[in-house]
């Protein structure tokens, strides 16, 4: 139905089959991401928005179908592992920060070891995304000693810190009161502003609206629906995303 | 109705805790009921007895506390050859100047309530004096329990005064205590003269000097170096200084040139190869550096094969894992450089090592000049320092995916842990001799310290496994999505971690290791124990002294293990409070 | 939905592959350990060969020519019987020794929680002191405190407690009831009687939760456990039947070729391994068919396959595997046939009073009460102690750890001291106690061998006379190994399935 990301491709899910036990997680998934775009998944809670975006960065391994990120096929080779998740951040629902670092150092450490950086230049990094997340003061606290919001600010400046590509955001609000869902929604925003490709799991309906330029609805490890937002929260066709949509707009 | 901060009521100082008399506190802790008053009166009269008959013990004509003193040397160092005790004592000096250092580590830069300083005077006089009073009604009176008496009496009333003089809220450097302490101790050595031929009083007054200089040295040290790179050093001192005290200074080597200097430039050739080897690994992409490692540790396996010299097979071993760790972990200019430096360091630290382990002793005996409570901390300290690599990578086995690695290190963990610590030193006194050539002769110290090592490293082995599972499984996923590889997150991310959270648990393993080489004395070693139960008590001047020396023993080990599940409560504290 | 189209898919070349890497570390590590071991037990062999040893059994049925300081069999026919005799010594130990660390360090825990001041302290004071110098010290030291300090045995010598009780250099003595030949056809009727007394316990509870009234369940099973006791002091001969039972079966067991074990046995391991693979393939089966299997997935699969049939390999190709264990089981068996005959009448316990014997120049403790030797002593008191004061720092923190408001809430709903902490409190306490005082009954376990530093001839110390005298040092620590695993192993076990049932009753 979309040319979406026909042209170029930077994400591309063919059939994607996951099983967990005798559990299947996810029904085969087909899909594709453009350089750039923004993509908002939703979905009621244990219909696999999580698994699926885990798999991207091989958190967890497909079974079936293929996945293909910037060009590289996701497959046991040793190599391709390492070259996506270089490629791909990811931003936890519960931050994951390394608590017996600081915030500085946790920023740094992958920098150092994996990206081969010297500590001067990783700390200039680190200061700099420091900087554009907003808290550059906070740098040398540990992670227990900042609020929700702030961690999970960090945790973003720690993702980006790798000059990924894309960046998969599984529920990053979630677990923070709504002073603090601010704060990272306009984070995320100009990070979108800056043309990076994001897949972002969200229950923000105003932050999808606004930012994303597709919405993919998840249910029963399926993709539903999916579509440009002012086409898919005026009109949608799925009698499934309209009964989805009822339920979390009436909140 | 809202307040404005003037309406608020400031807060006032809490009241004065009212003195609670004698009589009100006994009510309430002794006898606050029936059952509780005659609980009270029944333990006291049981008490008083014990006491007694514990005193009677202790002054029985029949005790002979006078064959301790000539046999201080015994206690201390075994059979070590009289004539060389200088090297003890200049062990001692080291260790002096590394505690002395890191008492400014410690912060005992600290003040400490003058209050607590005169009620703990006091309460050592109130404790001797009623010893000394109680022990009148045993059999013989010495001069001992007049001593006992007076300096009681001394004490209370040097304990009292102050107390009446200053006001409650006075403090004293730890420092001047401490040295206050010292220079008392120092007295009482120099009244005692434990032993007069070996003028101990005098190395114990070098010693507490040197304590006391290396202090103010540190002091200095500290104010040039940053702090971190002080505490490293101070540490790296310390782990290096047991091997050399034991392997140099007390077993004073006489390294044969002649047989050394013909494999020294294969040794240098090794070296030299050790930063190409290196810098090539890291640089390579992944599977040719593979190709590199592997070749490695073909040449290594080859150099077992063939008739290598030992030290070579051994420090081309150590480049294997050298250039093996390479890859993951020297990759940024900055870490090479560290890696070209530990190189350097641990080559050379190899060799030394190597060059004075194999030398022959320049002692006069036959190699097992280790004993008494030398022996004891040697083992102590050698089975928790090698245990601890051990234990580590037995425990990543435990609690790895990999289902080999987590069966073979399981069946090792359970096995020793069910089976008795005696059984393992049986084993590597028994066995292990069956299996290497019959012309390798291991020393008992070398076999006893392999038991205590693969003994103490199953039981850590657990307790680091408890401090693994409490690292929650976003720290790996987070390390993951970040790109870093298996053993760069356990190093970086999860052993830190793991191992902060498992520092009680570990210090405790460390006392338990400590009382646990008492055991060596069952397959023959000369330790404390054997001092006190068999030596001592079987020389002509003092036959059948066995209670005597054994108490002595028990009070020795009752103190040290004592201080150190003191001093680890205090560390719980105060990682408990620390940061996050 | 568009489809973007992909190139086909290639495979990495095996020596990228995560999964082939994974599984050829493991393969190379147990190899390396296989490998290693096989180098040291050439070494062994060769050296031994070379020394006269060899790695045989003969040390369990020769005469092995030594004598023991107590216990059943004083002077073995067999290595068999110095083994058995130091397991006994050694389980006396253990057991009694566990029971009274218990109940001390249930008290000393619970008294440094008193509100008596010199109760707590003198508690604390006792766990400071005792667990704090080497198990090992204190069992030398009270071995030599009993045969220094007490008094000397001489031909009058009473004890303080004349008939009851006997202290000497030589042991200390006391009054015991004896089980004599007919004790095992009582305990059938002690057994039932437990059983039954559990039954109505059980029936008495449930009444009492369901009526809601005064059922007095403990009262009533003591009762019936004290009717059986009694009825079966004097109709125990009527139990002998059992013994019939027994013989007929050992007569059985051995009547079957050992073939026929062998094959059962290895079936048996077969059958195990194929169970696994089949459960293995049932949890990837899901509704849609058998998910695709990684190669992890077969790596485990052929590795249980191989384990299998190398256990059914092993079983067939050395029958004295099985053979052994049929013969323990026949042993068993025909052992419980001997305990049991109609004909034998009689009191299933005698007490034995403690008196001294003078048989030739000295005075010595005759063999009519129950006797403490200085070595069992020393052993006994040195672990006791030493575990009981780390019990009485379980049962503190077990204690401890019962949250402050169920204390409150308990006083809240009116309930006395004593009831809150039997009510509330202890049960809420027994959970936590439970896992460390099991590793604790561990500990005293194999703390035990240190009986061989004061003589007691415990497993290790027979062990080591025995190998002082032929040389078997590598059976003797396998035997070691065997005995002491499976002591843990049982102790284990128990505890878990406790644990298990206290873990339960939370839900
Ligand atoms: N490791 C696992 N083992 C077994 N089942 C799992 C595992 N992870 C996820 N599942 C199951 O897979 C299904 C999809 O899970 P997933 O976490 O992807 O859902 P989700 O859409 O992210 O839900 P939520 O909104 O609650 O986060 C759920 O039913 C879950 O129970
Ligand atoms: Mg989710």
């Amino acid at each position: 139905m979309m040319e979406n990301g026909a042209d170029n491709p930077i994400i591309v899910c063919e059939n994607v089959k996951k099983w967990f036990g005798d559990f299947q997680a996810l029904r085969g998934v087909t899909t594709s991401v453009a350089e750039g775009e923004v993509v908002v998944v939703i979905g009621p809670s244990g219909s696999g928005k999580s698994t699926f975006i885990r798999c991207i960065n091989r958190l967890e391994q497909h079974q079936e179908g293929r996945i293909v990120v910037g060009g590289t096929e996701l497959t046991s080779d040793v190599r391709n592992i390492e070259r996506i998740r270089s490629e791909v951040g990811m931003v936890f629902q519960q931050f994951n920060l390394f608590p017996h670092l600081t915030v500085l150092h946790n920023i740094t450490l992958a920098q150092v070891w994996v990206r081969k950086r010297t500590r001067s230049e990783a700390e200039e990094r680190a200061l700099e995304l420091l900087e554009r997340v907003g808290i550059p003061e906070q740098a040398h606290k540990y992670p227990g000693q900042l609020s929700g919001g702030q961690q999970q600010r960090v945790a973003i400046a720690r993702s980006l810190a790798m000059d990924p590509k894309i960046m998969l955001f599984d529920e990053p609000t979630s677990a923070l009161d709504p002073e603090m869902i601010v704060e990272v929604l306009e984070v995320m925003r100009e990070l979108a502003k800056t043309g990076m490709t994001i897949v972002a799991v969200t229950h923000e309906m105003g932050f999808a609206r606004e930012v994303a330029n597709r919405i993919v609805l998840f249910d029963e490890g399926q993709i539903i629906e999916e579509g440009p937002p002012s086409e898919f929260f005026t009109n949608p066709r799925h009698p499934r995303t309209k009964l989805f949509l009822q339920q979390i707009l009436s909140h | 109705m809202s307040l404005d901060s003037h309406d608020l009521i400031p807060p006032e100082p809490p009241p004065k805790a009212m003195r609670i008399s004698g009589f009100n506190w006994a009510r309430k802790n002794l006898f606050s009921s029936v059952f509780s008053g005659t609980l009270t009166a029944i333990l006291t009269v049981g008490l008083l007895l014990g006491i007694l008959a514990v005193l009677r013990f202790i002054f029985s004509p029949d005790r002979r506390w006078e064959v301790i003193p000539p046999n201080a040397a015994n206690y201390t160092v075994g059979s070590y050859p009289r004539d060389d005790l200088g090297n003890i004592w200049w062990s001692v000096w080291v260790i002096a100047a590394l505690a002395g250092m890191s008492t400014v580590l410690w912060g005992v830069g600290g003040r400490v309530s003058v209050v607590k300083v005169v009620a703990g005077v006091r309460a050592a006089g109130v404790t001797a004096l009623v010893v000394g009073v109680l022990s009148l009604w045993s059999p013989a009176g010495t001069a001992v329990q007049s001593w006992l008496v007076w300096g009681g009496a001394a004490l209370i009333v040097a304990g009292w005064v102050p107390m009446r003089l200053l006001s409650e809220d006075r403090t004293v450097a730890t420092a001047n205590a401490l040295a206050a302490l010292v220079g008392l101790g120092m007295v009482v050595l120099w009244y005692l003269h434990l032993d007069r031929t070996s003028h101990w009083h005098l190395r114990l007054i070098v010693t507490a000097l040197v304590v006391i200089a290396f202090h103010w040295l540190g002091r200095m040290a500290k104010r040039w170096l940053p702090d971190p790179t002080f505490k490293k050093v101070v540490t790296m001192l310390w782990v290096i200084s047991f091997p050399v005290i034991y392997m140099h200074i007390q077993r004073n080597p006489s390294v044969a040139w002649e047989e050394v200097l013909p494999w020294l430039p294969w040794a240098a050739l090794v070296m030299a190869v050790g930063p190409v080897a290196i810098g090539l690994v890291s640089r390579l992409p992944r599977e040719q550096a593979a190709a590199v490692n592997f070749l490695l540790g073909a040449v290594t396996i080859f150099s077992w094969v063939v008739e290598w010299p030992m030290a070579i097979r051994v420090m081309t071993l150590l480049l294997t894992l050298f250039s093996m760790a390479a890859p993951t972990f020297a990759s940024s200019p900055q870490a090479r450089k560290v890696f070209y430096w530990s190189w350097l360091g641990g080559s050379l630290c190899a060799l030394y090592f190597f060059l004075l382990g194999v030398a022959s002793t320049g002692l006069d005996t036959r190699g097992d000049f280790l004993g008494g409570f030398n022996l004891t901390i040697l083992l102590a300290v050698g089975g928790i320092a090698l245990s601890f690599p051990v234990g580590l990578l037995l425990a990543l086995g435990r609690t790895s995916t990999m289902p080999i690695f987590r069966i073979l290190s399981v069946a090792y963990i359970e096995v020793i842990r069910g089976v008795p610590l005696i059984t393992v030193l049986f084993f590597a006194d028994k066995v292990i001799p069956r299996f290497l050539p019959p012309w390798v002769d291991v020393i008992g110290e070398t076999k006893a310290l392999l038991a205590i090592t693969a003994f103490a490293a199953a039981y850590l082995a657990e307790n680091v496994r408890g401090g693994l599972q409490s690292v929650s499984s976003g720290q790996f996923e987070a390390a993951r999505a970040l790109g870093m590889t298996t053993s760069q997150m356990t190093m970086l991310v999860t052993l830190p971690q793991a191992l902060k959270a498992v520092i009680p648990a570990m210090v405790g393993q460390a006392i338990a290791l400590f009382k646990d080489t008492s055991l060596v004395a069952i397959i023959g070693l000369a330790d404390f124990l054997r001092v006190a139960r068999d030596v001592v008590p079987n020389q002509p001047d003092s036959l059948g002294s066995v209670l005597e020396n054994l108490l002595l023993a028990a009070v020795v080990y009752w103190i040290f293990a004592f201080s150190f599940s003191r001093a680890s409560q205090r560390l719980e504290k105060r990682l408990g409070v620390g940061t996050r | 939905m568009n489809r973007p189209s992909l190139a086909p898919p290639t495979r990495p070349p095996f020596w990228r592959n995560a999964t082939f890497l994974k599984w050829a570390a493991q393969i190379g590590v147990l190899f390396g350990v296989v490998a290693l071991g096989y180098v040291l037990i050439g070494e062994a062999a060769a050296n031994m060969r070379a020394q006269g040893l060899s790695l045989d059994w003969d040390l369990l049925t020769d005469p092995p020519g030594i004598q023991l300081g107590e216990g059943i069999f004083v002077k073995p026919d067999t290595g068999m019987e110095a083994f058995y005799t130091g397991a006994v010594n050694m389980l006396r130990v253990a057991m009694s020794g566990i029971l009274a660390a218990t109940v001390i360090g249930a008290v000393v825990g619970i008294a440094r929680l008193s509100s008596n001041w010199l109760a707590s302290r003198l508690a604390t004071a006792f766990v400071e002191t005792v667990r704090n110098i080497p198990v090992l010290v204190q069992v030398v030291f009270w071995f030599f405190l009993s045969s220094i300090l007490f008094p000397v045995l001489q031909e009058g010598s009473s004890g303080p407690i004349p008939g009851l009780l006997l202290v000497s250099r030589k042991g200390i003595s006391f009054a015991w009831p004896f089980p004599q030949e007919t004790f095992w056809q009582w305990g059938v009727f002690l057994v039932v009687g437990l059983l039954t007394a559990r039954w109505a316990y059980r029936t008495r509870m449930r009444r009492a939760e369901e009526m809601g009234e005064e059922t007095r369940p403990l009262t009533w099973a003591l009762l019936i456990f004290l009717a059986w006791a009694i009825v079966g002091w004097f109709a125990h001969p009527l139990a002998g039947a059992v013994g019939w039972l027994f013989g007929l079966l050992a007569a059985q067991v051995g009547a079957i070729p050992v073939l026929v074990y062998q094959v059962m046995l290895a079936l048996a391991a077969l059958y195990l391994a194929w169970r696994w693979i089949h459960r293995f393939l049932e949890s990837r089966r899901s509704p849609a068919g058998l998910a695709k299997l990684t190669d992890d997935d077969y790596f485990r699969m052929i590795l249980a396959g191989v384990l299998g049939t190398g256990g059914a390999a092993v079983l067939l190709l050395w029958p004295g595997i099985t053979e052994l264990g049929a013969n323990v089981f026949q042993a068993l068996l025909e052992f419980c046939d001997q305990k049991f005959d109609f004909l034998r009448t009689g009191a299933p316990l005698a007490i034995g009073q403690p008196s001294v014997e003078v048989p030739g120049r000295f005075a010595q403790i005759a063999d009519t009460g129950m006797t403490m030797t200085p070595s069992f002593f020393g052993i006994w008191m040195g672990v006791t102690l030493y575990t009981s004061s780390f019990i009485a720092e379980i049962v503190r923190g077990g204690v401890l750890s019962v949250p402050k408001g169920q204390t409150e809430a308990g006083y809240a709903l009116g309930l006395r001291r004593g009831q809150l902490l039997r009510m509330v409190i202890l049960p809420q306490a027994f959970r936590v106690i439970l896992p460390p005082l099991g590793n604790q009954y561990l500990n005293l376990s194999k703390n035990t061998s240190l009986g061989i530093a004061v003589a007691f001839p415990e497993m290790v110390q027979v062990g080591q006379t025995m190998f002082n005298q032929t040389g078997d040092t590598i059976q003797v620590i396998l035997l070691w190994m065997g005995f002491y695993l499976t002591i843990s192993l049982l102790i284990s076990l128990l505890i878990n399935y406790y644990n298990r049932r206290a873990q339960l009753v939370e839900r």
